[in-house]
């Protein structure tokens, strides 16, 4: 058997903020505004149900699909645009030694912004180097 | 021997009875609200309010129909008579405490109308009829009972969402936001018509129920609620129903001894 490469590229590990509810845009832009300012934050990422920008069947298809919640929001002075109504936020701390410390600034924060509930978790959740499909579609 | 007693759902628990009342036609569904007929015809954007029914043929009564023993065992629906064409409407039940769900709609469906084609998908259940008895049946079941502004929705296509989280007002997710809460008047309003197109001006549907009234009439059985191994009647009819189907297929009757 041969010897394993040693430069295996270690995750960062992730915290999953996962509530209770779909978040509206102006509570996902400040609630990802709190979230960056807590320390050692290093990276956050969103997923959750698509808002697409037309419609994509039925007779009204290929009209512009007005949706209230698909909109510009401003994220630490940059904007970024929305197309999706949150349901999972991937927070990328820097060290896993600094986990702990996140975990409860995080806490604090989601128990301000989200009064109807919410669950955290700590694992790595988003892919840290290119698949194989990435690799594929040249991305 | 005894007469034969119709039987709608087996069960003691609030689902079970609640399926139990949905399904058995001498049972009167509560009626919560009255839209407006052409509000309900907006909604479903199949004509114009005050617009002419469309016909796919002659009035049955001109005659034109050849002689058929069916036809004349069967009395037509009102939309058939007029060569009505079949339209549809379509509701999708969200998981969080919808009080109807699409097996049940299929159950009530066929055991309370005449004259429908109906459908069940994973979120969604599907009628289809005579245009002018389709409108009639639309508003019976918004105003009724089965219907909450909130974890039900009138959607024609696109209907993703019964199965996600609900949104931050308590309504069921929609990619296409057929229907917003109006936070001035605590009511759910459509905007847009089941296919997502526009309306001149929305429509209020009413105030979307609590969370007590939605377990109290809900068909839906949940492990975080009324988990149907709560329910030892209903358990043992489904583990007939499954032993029947696997010793015998579409054909239980064959079965002898079950």
């Amino acid at each position: 058997m041969s010897s394993a490469s040693t430069s295996e590229q270690v995750p960062l590990p992730e915290i999953l903020i996962f509530p209770a509810r779909l978040l509206r845009a102006e509570t996902t832009e400040k609630l990802l505004n709190k979230i960056y300012s807590v320390k050692n934050v290093n990276h956050i990422t969103v997923s959750g149900e698509d808002l697409p920008a037309v419609l994509g069947s039925g007779p009204g298809k290929g009209k512009a699909n007005d949706h209230p919640e698909r909109q510009v929001i401003t994220v630490q002075g940059t904007e970024v645009e929305l197309r999706l109504l949150v349901g999972r936020i991937f927070v990328e701390i820097n060290d896993i030694d600094n986990v702990p410390k996140a975990v409860e600034d995080i806490e604090e924060v989601c128990k301000e912004m989200l009064p109807f509930g919410f669950n955290l978790e700590v694992g790595r959740y988003s892919k840290f180097r290119p698949t194989v499909t990435d690799y594929k579609k040249n991305r | 021997m005894a007469k034969y007693e119709r039987q709608f759902y087996p069960g003691m628990t609030v689902p079970a009875k609640n399926r139990r009342r949905f399904i058995d036609p001498s049972k009167k569904l509560e009626k919560l609200r009255d839209i407006a007929m052409d509000d309900v015809v907006k909604i479903l954007g199949h004509r114009a309010p005050g617009s002419d029914y469309k016909s796919i043929h002659p009035p049955l009564d001109e005659g034109t129909e050849p002689d058929c023993s069916i036809r004349q065992i069967v009395t037509p629906i009102e939309g058939a008579k007029k060569g009505d064409r079949i339209r549809y409407v379509q509701f999708t039940d969200s998981v969080y405490f919808a009080p109807a769900i699409p097996y049940v709609r299929a159950q009530m469906y066929m055991s309370r109308l005449r004259g429908i084609d109906t459908g069940t998908l994973s979120g969604r259940q599907i009628i289809e009829m005579r245009e002018r008895d389709l409108e009639k049946i639309a508003k019976e079941y918004i105003d009724n009972e089965t219907f909450d502004t909130a974890r039900t929705g009138i959607r024609g296509a696109t209907v993703h969402g019964h199965a996600c989280r609900l949104d931050e007002n308590g309504l069921m997710f929609d990619a296409w936001q057929r229907y917003r809460f109006n936070a001035k008047t605590g009511q759910v309003e459509y905007v847009k018509d089941q296919v997502a197109i526009p309306l001149d001006k929305p429509i209020a549907v009413g105030k979307p129920m609590d969370d007590k009234w939605l377990k109290a009439h809900t068909t839906m059985f949940r492990a975080d609620d009324v988990d149907m191994r709560a329910d030892p009647e209903v358990m043992a009819q489904n583990l007939r129903l499954h032993t029947l189907r696997t010793l015998c297929g579409y054909k239980p009757f064959d079965v002898k001894g079950e």
